[in-house]
C-alpha cells in the first residue's frame, strides 16, 4: 500500500516541486501577471497568454517549457531515460514535437523562425492611422528623439552583458513588444522570456512611467503650451486635397525608402506598412484587412504570448541576468521618454512656434496608450488643451523609429 | 572598454540613422502631399439628391451618402432614398 502511495507521489509534480521550491516563485510570478492582466487590465491581450504560458511551462513533468538552445544550437533533454543533446535547428519539426512537446514545436516553428513578430506588425499596421502624422509631419521627428533610451542603455549594458545581450536589452526602450521579440530572437534568443515580459510589462506601465518622467523633467509652464493656440498663431500652410490617395501612397513610399536605407528593418516596417496599405485601400481589400487585423493577428498573439511565456522556466528566469534586464529595461524606457522631451525643449529654444513637451514624451511606440496618457496630463494642467492628435504624430513615428533602431542593432550585432 | 567604445559608435550611428530616416519620411510626406495635391486632387462630389426632402432630412441623406462612399470605396452613388 505504501508503495502505491509512493508511486502516486512520484507521478504527481509534488516531488519535483518540493525538491526545487523555485517553481513556487514562478507560480507566484504567473499569478501576479495574470492578476495584472485580468484585474488591472494591463495589456490583457498579451499579458494573459504570456502569464498562462509561464504557469504551464513550470509544472515538472508537463513538458510545456521551451528548451533553450545553447550557443551551438544544442538542446539537452531526456529520451528513454538517457540524456541526449541534439542540434535543434537540424531536427525536423515532427521530431521536435515528438521529443520536446507541443510548446517547443510552436516556439521553434513560429517564434524562433521569426515568423510571428512581423505578422503581428502587419496587424498593428492595419490598426494604425497615419492621418494624424501626415497632418503634423514635423512632429514626427520626436519619434527619433525617443529612441535615445535604446542607445543610452546599450552603452551602460555593454559593460555588464555581451554586445548581443546588451542590444536585446536596450531595444526594450523602443516600447514595442514585437520589435523587442524580433530583435532578441536575432541577437540573444536565450533572453527572450525575460525581455518579452519586461517589454510588455513596461508598456502596460506607460500610464505610470510617462507621468513620472514628465514630472521630473517638465515645468508647469511648458506643460500648459496649448498646441491649438500655437497653430492659430502660426498656422500650418499645408493643404490636403486628397487624403485618401495620400494615405495609400504613403506606406508604399515609406517601405521603399526604409528598405533602401536599413534593409534589416524591412521585415518589421514592410509588414507594418503592408497591413496599413490593406486598410487604406478600402473596400477592394477589406477582406484581407479584416484577416490581418482580426483573425491572423489574434491567432498570432495567442501563439506568441503562450510560447514566449513558456520560455520562462526556472532555469531561464531565476538568475541575475533577468534582474539586470528588468532594471535595464526600466532605464531604457525612462531614457526614451526623456530623450523625446529633451528634443522638444531644444527645438523650443530655436522656434517661435512652441511645442508641448508631452509631444516628445510620446515618441515611444506604445500606440495609442502613450498619446492617451499624455493627453490626460495636458488636460490636468489646462482643461482646454487637447494634445492627442499632435502626440499621435510622434507616437506613430516612434513605431517606425524603433523598427529602424532594431534594424541597426541587428545589422551591427547580429 | 572595447565594448564601451563600440557601443558609443553604435549610439552615434543608430541615432543618426533613425533621425535621417525620419527626416526622409517627413520630407517624403511633404513631397507626396504636393504631388497628390497636383495630380490627384479630390473631385467635387455632387450633393446626393434626396428622394423627397420631406421624407429624408438632408443631413441624414448626406450621412448615408458618405457611408456608401466609404463602403464602396467611392464607386457607389446614392440615387434614391426611400423609407419603407
Amino acid at each position: 500500500m505504501e508503495n502505491v502511495f509512493e508511486k502516486i507521489y512520484q507521478m504527481t509534480a509534488f516531488s519535483d516541486i518540493i525538491a526545487d521550491p523555485r517553481f513556487l516563485i514562478m507560480y507566484a510570478l504567473a499569478f501576479l501577471l495574470l492578476y495584472l492582466g485580468i484585474k488591472k487590465e494591463f495589456e490583457p491581450l498579451l499579458l494573459v497568454p504570456i502569464a498562462f504560458g509561464v504557469l504551464i511551462a513550470n509544472f515538472p513533468g508537463g513538458g510545456m517549457g521551451v528548451l533553450g538552445a545553447d550557443g551551438d544550437g544544442l538542446v539537452h533533454y531526456m529520451k528513454d531515460g538517457v540524456m541526449v543533446a541534439k542540434n535543434v535547428y537540424e531536427m525536423p519539426l515532427p521530431e521536435i514535437a515528438h521529443d520536446l512537446g507541443l510548446m517547443n514545436y510552436i516556439y521553434y516553428a513560429l517564434i524562433k523562425s521569426g515568423l510571428l513578430p512581423p505578422i503581428i506588425f502587419m496587424g498593428v499596421g492595419a490598426l494604425t492611422d497615419f492621418g494624424p502624422m501626415l497632418r503634423n509631419l514635423k512632429l514626427a521627428i520626436f519619434g527619433a528623439g525617443a529612441q535615445f533610451g535604446i542607445f543610452a542603455v546599450l552603452l551602460v549594458a555593454s559593460q555588464f552583458f555581451t554586445m548581443q545581450e546588451a542590444g536585446s536589452l536596450a531595444i526594450i526602450g523602443g516600447a514595442d513588444g514585437p520589435t523587442a521579440i524580433f530583435t532578441t530572437l536575432k541577437l540573444a534568443p536565450h533572453l527572450l522570456g525575460p525581455i518579452a515580459i519586461a517589454a510588455y510589462s513596461y508598456m502596460a506601465l506607460v500610464p505610470v512611467i510617462i507621468p513620472l518622467v514628465v514630472k521630473l523633467t517638465c515645468r508647469k509652464k511648458e506643460l500648459m503650451i496649448n498646441m491649438k493656440e500655437q497653430d492659430k498663431l502660426y498656422p500650418n500652410k499645408q493643404e490636403f486635397k486628397n487624403m485618401r490617395v495620400l494615405k495609400i501612397v504613403f506606406p508604399i513610399a515609406v517601405t521603399t525608402i526604409v528598405a533602401i536605407i536599413v534593409p534589416d528593418a524591412v521585415a518589421l516596417v514592410g509588414m507594418l506598412m503592408f497591413g496599413n496599405l490593406l486598410k487604406e485601400i478600402g473596400a477592394n481589400t477589406s477582406r484581407l484587412f479584416d484577416a490581418a487585423s482580426n483573425g491572423i493577428m489574434n491567432a498570432a498573439t495567442i501563439f506568441l504570448g503562450l510560447s514566449v511565456g513558456a520560455t520562462m522556466t526556472v532555469e531561464a528566469f531565476l538568475n541575475w541576468t533577468t534582474i539586470g534586464i528588468v532594471a535595464g529595461g526600466f532605464l531604457a524606457f525612462g531614457f526614451s521618454i526623456f530623450g523625446g522631451i529633451m528634443l522638444v525643449k531644444i527645438m523650443n529654444l530655436f522656434t517661435k512656434k512652441k511645442i508641448n513637451p508631452l509631444v516628445g514624451a510620446t515618441g515611444l511606440s506604445a500606440v495609442p496608450m502613450a498619446s492617451r496618457v499624455a493627453n490626460d496630463i495636458a488636460l490636468k494642467y489646462d482643461p482646454k488643451n487637447h494634445v492627442l492628435n499632435y502626440c499621435m504624430s510622434s507616437n506613430v513615428a516612434g513605431v517606425i523609429g524603433s523598427a529602424v533602431a532594431a534594424g541597426i542593432l541587428i545589422s551591427f550585432l547580429g | 572598454m572595447g565594448n564601451f567604445i563600440y557601443a558609443l559608435e553604435l549610439m552615434g550611428i543608430g541615432m543618426g540613422t533613425v533621425f535621417v530616416v525620419l527626416i526622409l519620411v517627413i520630407e517624403l510626406g511633404k513631397a507626396l502631399i504636393a504631388i497628390v495635391n497636383k495630380i490627384a486632387p479630390e473631385e467635387e462630389k455632387p450633393q446626393p439628391k434626396a428622394a423627397t426632402p420631406a421624407a429624408v432630412m438632408p443631413n441624414v441623406a448626406q450621412a448615408i451618402a458618405q457611408a456608401v462612399n466609404v463602403i464602396t470605396g467611392g464607386k457607389g452613388k446614392v440615387d434614391k432614398i426611400e423609407k419603407q
